[in-house]
């Protein structure tokens, strides 16, 4: 297994993958389950990320995700990724506002079916 | 509008064992899908399979990189992709500086369905990813170009046909592009390419100049001229040769020395054409030779445009530009003169200032497709600056054409100016890249988008990549720009002097990269620079000859 980035102060890890059936990425969150938003991804110290990204990866076939790898973050209230990339990741495209995640996120069942219109 | 028979103008006509062979392939692909979702197949099993059908796993999502076959499309086939777009993306569409179109946000489990709907207009996904010979891409003027010496698409097509699943190049040791021209001026970047081919005709039939080993990406190099008078008849045998000597001696142990370009480096020009003429020497060439029936064959399968227009057609597009300023300046910078003295060729720009280079939204396709089977026989082409053209207008229509791609909002009048910027996707979806170079294209855009300032700047491209697999060709930009990472944070080299045509010319590297927005202020400097020092009529290539970089580094880096 490759070695994990390593965290600096106050920076924790994340891990993410793409969903099998969509791509869409998710965020490993309590319970081992993904999810969509990074607000709800678990932090993991260095010593804690290997072994969880051991136990994900075992379990990708099944929890049906792909791509699974570590991501250093800022340890904030919701955790902020360090590299622009894994902003955009945590995000969406900064060209394309409207398919923000946060924003997706937030919209009620009402206005996404709007929008879909 | 009419045709000479009932093929579609532009592109070859499927016969039907084509489309049995779409549906068996589709078939396939089915199965394999279905046995990822189940769990049958591992992604690291599944990955070989979907790459072969131009599934891609991006940052977001899927990626659906759709072929155009020498960047042709007909009407019918735009307003299918306009609707995958809208019914399986999010209603919009990327071309690509391959002549292709992306679809960035596609769910794997929706993507046999769509391979479904595209076969139902004759298209596909087959060799747009994957160490194989790529989709082969042409000049955007073909068939109708007043300087054309010959049409390329027929032997286009005729590569297409031969490298399809080629037995023999399915894996090879990198990807393979092959571009090919019939006009004096390389609109095509020939010298870029693995393959080039510039066709002409002679009084013994066409003869084809051969360059190789050419390419961008992370090792640019300008291709060599292997061969200058390849004949029609040997055509396909130089091919395979070329590609047996670089399948038997291209590297596999390294992915950044694969490409043919370090092979040819490696060994010398001379060698590799020594290696070439000895395969040849020990190939059947009568098996590969291309007869002229075989050539009669393929272009009785292209439609011919009867280019029938009234008399005064030419005087009444006078008389609308003089009426019309801003359609005369639309005119100057977006049309090409026709071989038809009553016809012009259209250039569609993907441009418009602050939008996203070679995006198009399912609206604006299904509105192009409607003007192109109302004024130009139903055919649209993509070009390798990622912009659309229609071939054959009526010069008296051209001017409805215009207004209806006002309407559309694709009438920016700025094609080979500096806000006809070729962009790759960039960090914002694209798995390799280090930088965004979207946000930065629609700032120079923007920053640049005044008609009459770029009038007054003249001939200037910029080309942006997000990273140094050079997918945006910022290597061949007059202003090159190369999204680079620095300890996770973007910034952006700047090149000079890039040139992709007979001229062929890798920019120069001016210095230390550049944060976004110092990125955009070095630019204009460099502009104001040109626009400042050069003599009249001076090229922004010829001043940057004259003045030296060294001069417009001290004015980039002016200020920083």
């Amino acid at each position: 297994m490759k070695r994990l980035s390593r965290p600096g102060e106050g920076e924790v890890l994340l891990l993410t993958a793409n969903r099998l059936l969509d791509g869409r990425i998710v965020w490993l969150g309590e319970g081992e389950r993904w999810r969509e938003s990074i607000a709800e991804a678990k932090r993991f110290s260095y010593e804690e990320a290997g072994p969880a990204l051991e136990r994900a990866l075992a379990a990708a076939a099944q929890k049906e995700v792909v791509a699974i790898y570590e991501v250093v973050a800022h340890d904030t209230q919701p955790p902020e990724p360090v590299t622009a990339r894994e902003v955009i990741r945590a995000h969406g495209p900064s060209v394309h506002p409207d398919f923000s995640y946060d924003d997706a996120l937030a919209r009620t069942p009402a206005q996404e079916k709007e929008r879909a219109q | 509008m009419t045709q000479s028979n009932s093929h579609s103008v532009g592109h070859y006509q499927y016969e039907e064992r084509d489309r049995a062979f779409l549906q068996e392939r589709i078939n396939e692909f089915e199965g394999q899908v279905r046995r990822r979702l189940a769990g049958e197949l591992s992604e690291e099993e599944f990955k070989p399979f979907r790459l072969m059908n131009g599934v891609y796993l991006q940052l977001h999502a899927y990626m659906l990189r759709v072929a155009i076959p020498y960047g042709v499309l007909d009407s019918r086939q735009l307003h299918k992709l306009a609707d995958v777009a809208a019914k399986y993306d999010r209603n919009y569409g990327h071309f690509t500086t391959r002549q292709n179109i992306q679809f960035n946000w596609i769910a794997l489990q929706d993507m046999p369905a769509i391979l479904r709907e595209l076969a139902e207009v004759d298209m596909h996904a087959i060799q747009t990813s994957g160490n194989c010979i790529r989709n082969v891409t042409s000049d955007e003027f073909a068939g109708a170009a007043k300087d054309e010496l010959m049409d390329p698409r027929i032997y286009a097509e005729i590569v297409r046909q031969w490298s399809t699943l080629h037995p023999e190049f399915t894996f090879l040791p990198r990807k393979f592009k092959i571009a090919i021209s019939g006009s004096p001026e390389d609109r095509v970047a020939a010298r870029f390419h693995d393959i080039g081919l510039l066709a002409r005709p002679s009084e013994h039939g066409p003869l084809f100049r051969l360059f190789v080993g050419g390419g961008l990406g992370r090792t640019p190099v300008v291709g060599q001229e292997l061969f200058d008078s390849v004949r029609e008849e040997d055509l396909i045998a130089t091919l395979e040769a070329v590609l047996r000597v670089y399948n038997a001696f291209g590297r596999r142990d390294n992915l950044y020395k694969a490409r043919i370009k370090i092979l040819v480096q490696t060994i010398g020009l001379e060698a590799f054409r020594k290696a070439v003429e000895e395969e040849l020497s020990r190939m059947d060439c009568a098996a590969y030779r291309l007869t002229p029936e075989h050539v009669a064959q393929i272009r009785a399968r292209f439609a011919v445009p009867d280019l029938q227009a009234p008399a005064d057609a030419a005087s009444l597009f006078e008389q609308h530009k003089q009426a019309d300023p801003a359609f005369a300046r639309w005119v100057a910078s977006n049309t090409h003169p026709h071989h038809h003295d009553s016809y012009i060729c259209a250039v569609i720009s993907l441009k418009t200032p602050g939008a996203i280079p070679g995006d198009v939204t399912a609206e604006q396709m299904h509105g192009l497709a409607d003007l192109s089977a109302r004024y130009a026989f139903g055919e649209v082409r993509v070009t390798h600056l990622q912009n659309l053209v229609f071939g054959h207008v009526r010069k008296d229509q051209l001017y409805d054409v215009w207004q209806g791609l006002q309407k559309l909002d694709l009438a920016a009048p700025n094609v080979g100016l500096i806000s006809d910027i070729v962009s790759c996707p960039g960090l914002d979806y694209c798995n390799l890249a280090n930088a965004r170079s979207l946000p930065l294209a629609q700032k120079l855009g923007a920053r640049f988008g005044d008609a009459a300032l770029q009038a007054e700047i003249g001939a200037l491209s910029i080309h942006m990549s997000g990273c140094i697999n050079a997918c945006g060709h910022h290597h061949v930009g007059n202003i090159g720009l190369l999204g680079v990472d620095k300890r996770g944070a973007e910034t952006y080299q700047i090149l000079l002097g890039g040139d992709g045509g007979e001229n062929a010319a890798i920019g120069g590297i001016l210095g230390p990269s550049f944060a976004e927005d110092e990125a955009v202020e070095a630019v204009a400097r460099i502009v104001e620079f040109y626009l400042a020092q050069r003599q009249k009529g001076e090229s922004f290539a010829a001043m940057l000859k004259r003045c030296g970089l060294k001069a417009f580094k001290e004015v980039a880096y002016e200020t920083v």
